[in-house]
């Protein structure tokens, strides 16, 4: 059901849409996705996607669209071990901040606007394509707004060996922005890739980060996709993945989420071949009245194919937490094996964690589970490391650490790994405060 | 001895007096719902003002409510107005004269289950002059419970022997504003028991509807209430291990447990409704309330369930625990064939410290079976060191069928702790071969692995109960595999 | 060095403990055997400090220290050590990162300079060496999988490289082959110095074949009935506790 909530919500935002949009498919895209904005219902808690997520405050917030390229003069280069780095402020591509070195030949790595205005014909052909699967309000919302993002072709058998960094900036801004990048990853038969995307704001920046990443995999592609998301404490932040999978494929992916205020990512997979593998984690550590929440839709549609999902939380101050995780097996999908884990540890009285795995099975012959747990330390544990000489909150620091530890020693990258954990301490160092 | 056969007499001679042949000519009111359809069932009951009040608020309740739909069950929508609510027991003129008259597919079930004929007759809806053996049992029961100041009879008895007692507890646990079919239920409900187990008392048997058989013919909208007062223990068991003979198309019963302090309440459950034919077609619909409160410290509810028959079924049988130290627990097996569908589960609200939770649930998928366990546990902000544990395994006979896992986890306190589990099988080809290597027919060693998986919940039910779901399981599996 | 007079013990409200006495000097090994129940690992625990141990009577003295007014950590500082009969696994903990902070907390409490990576590391490889523990496990989590016999070597380790005034070993015996006993009873001997004491807590007279204690003592229904030397062992395994509890009796 439609209210005339929702309609002037985001209708309000799609009018300060400026230009026609370069290409006239592209314009065909936005237009209507725009006509099916009146049709999507609000999200809120009556729809199951959006029960405990608690997004009402959103629809009483104003926000801007960012709707041309935004200077970074001023901004400083982030740093990068990486010969491939895309900057982006508020969602549009910063060729100053960036650097690209030259590539191998069958690999196109650009701005999603570049691309647009060299007419390039993978993009005509892929670009919200695998996005349509269970369209909600937010990724119409970005469609009908798409100016700029992330656009990676590879053809056939081309290995990239360095991996691309990504940046995303937030800027100050007088009025909370919307900003909506919008990313297109194709890679071709036996194509291999390492992405890794880092979310970042600065602090106190209010705005809304309202992303979609298309990822198509073709046969026996390999992608290993690293997310950082640390926004600024007074940010929403939603990241949609599709990810369509070919046969043979392989996709590893890691969400880290440490920041903002609402910070939600939906990983929706399916898969047009058999035996592809498809492994998501994600570690989400939350306090300070922060939600992070991690929803994910596996669509076994394809036999013999593998997917492990494990998600990890650390509840901390007010923290909350939401994971929502399905795995859809249909009748065709024999011999998929599939497993599902969330864990939760939380720290604090006020912690709150609402967790939902699911199983929607429709053939016999697959091995499916799923495990949750919800709870706080082992006391024993903490008794173990005392006997050993540690003290009672260094025991807590190493133990909450050990518990991350198994989602972060699947990041292949050292210096990312390496990242990562000084970002884990630096919370936990507040913890102990 | 000679005193008991007296009594026995004495009964068969009643049953002439007032039995099914006597009283009303024709009480079946046509098809339809309105506020004058209440009325007419509360004054065929001869209902006091307060409990016709009640009524006609669940009803205009009701009136602005919508059905449910977030159920993993497709169904043809039910037109409330195109069902009966008010039908008297049949004159014998009515029902089958004869076991010639019943459905063989049915009497073969019963052969199968060792039932006896008598029984048999009872069950099919065959007019009889007297259940003999049912009959002696449930009177030697009612003075031997009456001795011990259990409470045991119809809830419309109650309504008008213990009118405090109702009042006081009715609708106290699962209001008439809870869900759609509750609403309908306190409406229209046509009769069903009530339980009261004084303070201190160890109700001295097991409390059973098979014993009451006239009580199961009560039909679509039954209602159960159960208070254990401090200190009190009860086991109930609902429904009987036979395949009923039943017409009705849409069930929708609300039981309430009470426990106070100390006090424990378990209640088995054995549905084996008619499921519908082997295309799908007819079956009953099963909407079920089930709620039990433990409001006392200490207080254990336990729910236990074997459900295989109906071709819908809808219920959660749920746990409030209130009281500190609290016990709830939910043990199912959920079987599947035909075109059943099965949306069951349960819900546990932690609100006490130290309360423990248990659920164990296994869902059998057979031919187009689909099958989904859905739970809620919530663990409040004051349930201190509350523990939940909870199981649920699928077992899948075929690929034409489904299995569904749909677990809600809500915490609100750091000290609670929560697992959760969750896995799908199916029976392998290994396993069989094993098995019939080892000189197992096929029908067996599924039977066999089927009553493995499903001990653990078996394990819970009365002894008698037990031995008899296992047969009926396996009547219900017959040629599901091959 | 450690003095227990006295001491009642209770868990969930029922006493377990009930006035048991010992005294342990520098440089001494002390067997305490017993039948199951006996409140043999409810004394292991009671010394090292572990919660929902309620102590009713009597006192710990512990070099000239209250010992049960010591949190855990403390007493590990002071150079108590625990050989837990059951190892916790601590998935997601690098074994030589916990090795390592608990040494260099462990030597920071006794004044003595933390051990940088390349020292801790050379000391911990001698270390594990000594107790035949394969390198893999070091960088593993720690017990995590690990089998019966690798966790109490790991427990062993431990104890070589933290090199506690006192030792209580609970059980270390229990499921261990006979070349991991071989293995543990050497590295226990290592510790063996006139500065050190040992506990061993058994069950059998097994492990005092390769650890010859100089003190054995008969601990029934939460007191100690009967202390003796080494023969006292040897006697216990001829004629099981049976005597020892009719004597006691009589």
């Amino acid at each position: 059901m439609s209210t005339p909530t929702t309609t002037n919500w985001a209708q309000a935002l799609v009018q300060q849409r400026s230009s026609p949009a370069p290409a006239a498919w592209l314009d065909n895209l936005r237009q209507q996705a725009e006509s099916r904005l009146d049709r999507l219902p609000l999200p809120r808690r009556k729809l199951e996607a959006w029960r405990y997520s608690r997004i009402d405050a959103l629809f009483k917030e104003k926000f801007t669209p960012v709707v041309q390229a935004p200077d970074g003069a001023s901004l400083q280069r982030p740093e990068s071990n990486s010969p491939h780095v895309l900057v982006f402020v508020n969602g549009w591509f910063s060729p100053s901040l960036s650097s690209l070195e030259q590539l191998p030949d069958g690999i196109t790595l650009k701005s999603l606007a570049q691309t647009l205005n060299d007419e390039d014909e993978q993009l005509r052909q892929h670009l919200g394509s695998i996005a349509d699967k269970d369209e909600n309000l937010f990724t119409a919302l970005n469609t009908a707004l798409i100016n700029d993002g992330l656009f990676l072709h590879i053809a056939t058998g081309i290995h990239l060996d360095e991996p691309i960094e990504v940046f995303y900036l937030n800027t100050a801004s007088e009025e909370a922005l919307l900003v909506q990048p919008r990313n297109l990853l194709v890679l071709e038969e036996q194509a291999e890739a390492t992405l890794v995307e880092h979310f970042l704001g600065g602090k106190g920046n209010d705005y809304f980060h309202n992303n979609i990443t298309e990822i198509l995999l073709l046969g026996k592609a390999k992608l290993n996709h690293y997310r950082i998301q640390d926004e600024s404490s007074n940010a929403w932040h939603l990241s949609n993945i599709f990810l369509r999978q070919g046969e043979q494929s392989h996709y590893h992916g890691i969400t880290l989420s440490f920041g903002g205020k609402w910070a939600r990512t939906d990983y929706r997979t399916s898969f047009s071949g058999a035996e592809a593998d498809c492994n998501l984690r994600g570690l989400y550590v939350a306090g300070d009245d922060q939600l992070g929440d991690f929803h994910l839709d596996i669509h076994h549609n394809w036999p013999a194919c593998n997917s492990r999902e494990q998600f990890k939380g650390l509840l901390y101050g007010k923290g909350r937490a939401v994971f929502d995780g399905r795995i859809l097996v249909d009748r065709i999908a024999q011999l998929t094996d599939a497993q599902l884990t969330n864990d939760n540890l939380m720290l604090t009285r006020n912690a709150e964690v609402d967790t939902k795995p699911q199983l929607e099975i429709y053939a016999d012959d697959v091995k499916c589970s799923h495990g949750t747990t919800v709870g706080q330390l082992d006391p024993q544990h903490i008794f173990y490391l005392r006997s050993r000489g540690i003290e009672e909150t260094m025991a807590t620091h190493m133990l909450c650490q050990g518990f991350a530890q198994e989602i972060i020693d699947h990041i292949h990258l050292d210096s990312l790994r390496e990242q990562t954990l000084q970002r884990l301490q630096h919370t936990l160092k507040k913890l102990q405060e | 001895m000679s005193a008991k056969q007296e009594t026995v007499e004495d009964l068969v001679k009643a049953g002439y007096e007032y039995g099914f042949v006597s009283e009303v000519k024709s009480d079946t009111l046509p098809p339809g719902l309105n506020e004058d359809t209440i009325r007419f069932i509360s004054g065929k009951k001869n209902e006091p003002g307060w409990m016709l009040d009640y009524r006609l608020k669940a009803f205009e309740y009701w009136k602005q409510m919508k059905e449910p739909d977030w159920a993993h069950l497709r169904y043809d929508p039910i037109d409330f107005q195109d069902i009966s609510y008010f039908s008297a027991p049949k004159k014998a003129g009515e029902g089958p004269q004869s076991l010639d008259e019943v459905d063989p597919e049915l009497l073969a079930t019963y052969e199968k289950l060792g039932i006896p004929l008598e029984e048999q007759k009872a069950l099919a809806g065959v007019a009889v002059d007297a259940v003999f053996d049912s009959v002696s049992v449930a009177t030697t029961f009612r003075k031997q419970l009456a001795d011990a100041g259990v409470i045991f009879c119809s809830i419309s008895e109650a309504v008008h022997d213990y009118p405090e007692l109702i009042q006081k507890y009715l609708g106290s646990v699962v209001p008439h504003t809870d869900n759609f079919f509750a609403a309908l239920n306190a409406a229209v409900f046509s009769d069903g028991t009530f339980v009261y187990i004084p303070e201190g008392v160890r109700c001295p048997m097991e409390l059973s509807t098979y014993f009451r058989i006239n009580e199961a013919k009560t039909g679509q909208f039954e209602r159960t209430l159960i208070v254990a007062e401090k200190d009190s223990q009860v086991s109930y068991l609902e429904g009987c291990t036979a395949p009923m003979r039943d017409e009705n198309q849409l069930h929708a019963a609300v039981v309430e447990l009470i426990a106070m302090e100390d006090a424990k309440i378990k209640y088995s459950t054995v549905q084996n409704w008619y499921p519908g034919d082997e295309n799908g077609v007819g079956g009953i619909y099963n909407f079920v309330t089930k709620r039990g409160d433990c409001r006392g410290d200490r207080a254990h509810i336990s729910w236990t369930q074997v459900e295989t028959g109906s071709a819908i079924t809808w219920k959660y049988p749920s746990c409030i625990l209130q009281g500190d130290d609290a016990v709830g627990e939910f043990y199912s097996v959920a079987v599947t064939r035909g075109y059943q569908q099965a949306d069951t589960g349960t819900k546990m609200y932690h609100i006490g410290k130290n309360t423990r939770s248990t659920i164990v649930s296994k869902g059998i998928s057979a031919a187009h079976g689909q099958n989904a366990y859905r739970g809620l546990v919530r663990m409040g902000t004051k349930a201190e060191n509350a523990r939940n544990h909870t199981q649920c395994d699928s077992l899948l006979i075929g690929d034409q069928c489904g299995a569904h896992t749909f677990p809600y986890i809500e915490v609100r306190n750091p000290t609670a702790k929560v697992e959760h589990e969750a896995t799908t099988s199916k029976i392998s080809e290994d396993q069989l071969f094993y098995c019939r290597q080892r000189g197992l027919k096929e029908e067996d060693a599924v039977s066999m692995i089927v009553n493995g998986f499903c001990k653990e919940v078996f394990n819970e039910l009365p002894m008698e109960f037990a031995v008899e779901a296992r047969k009926l399981l396996n009547v219900t599996l017959e040629g599901a595999v091959g | 060095m450690l003095s227990i007079k006295n001491l009642h013990v209770n868990v969930d409200g029922k006493e377990i403990l009930k006035g048991l006495n010992l005294e342990i000097g520098k440089g001494e090994v002390h067997a305490i055997m017993g039948p199951n129940g006996s409140g043999k690992s409810t004394l292991s625990y009671v010394l090292s400090g572990r919660d929902g141990y309620e102590v009713t009577q009597g006192e710990v003295i512990f070099e000239g220290r209250n010992l049960l007014e010591m949190a855990p950590e403390e007493r590990a500082w002071a150079g108590i050590f625990l050989a837990m009969q059951y190892p916790v696994e601590l998935p997601g903990i690098n074994n030589m990162s916990f090795l390592r902070e608990s040494l260099n907390a462990i030597r920071k409490a006794r004044g003595e300079e933390e051990l940088d990576a390349v020292a801790f590391m050379k000391l911990i490889r001698e270390k594990a060496a000594s107790v035949k523990l394969d390198d893999k496990l070091l960088k593993r989590s720690v017990n995590a999988g690990f089998s019966g016999g690798e966790k109490k070597r790991n427990e062993i380790l431990q104890m070589a490289l933290l090199e506690p005034r006192l030792a209580i070993l609970d059980e270390t015996d229990s499921g261990l082959d006979i070349d991991a006993l071989r293995i543990v009873s050497e590295g226990v001997n290592l510790l063996r110095n006139p500065e050190h004491a040992i506990i061993m807590i058994t069950h059998y007279q097994r492990l005092l074949d390769y650890i010859q204690p100089d003190f054995v003592h008969v601990l029934a229904d939460g007191r100690i009935i009967r202390s003796g030397g080494k023969d006292l062992a040897l006697e216990l395994e001829d004629k099981g506790y049976g005597w020892v509890l009719e004597e006691n009796a009589a």
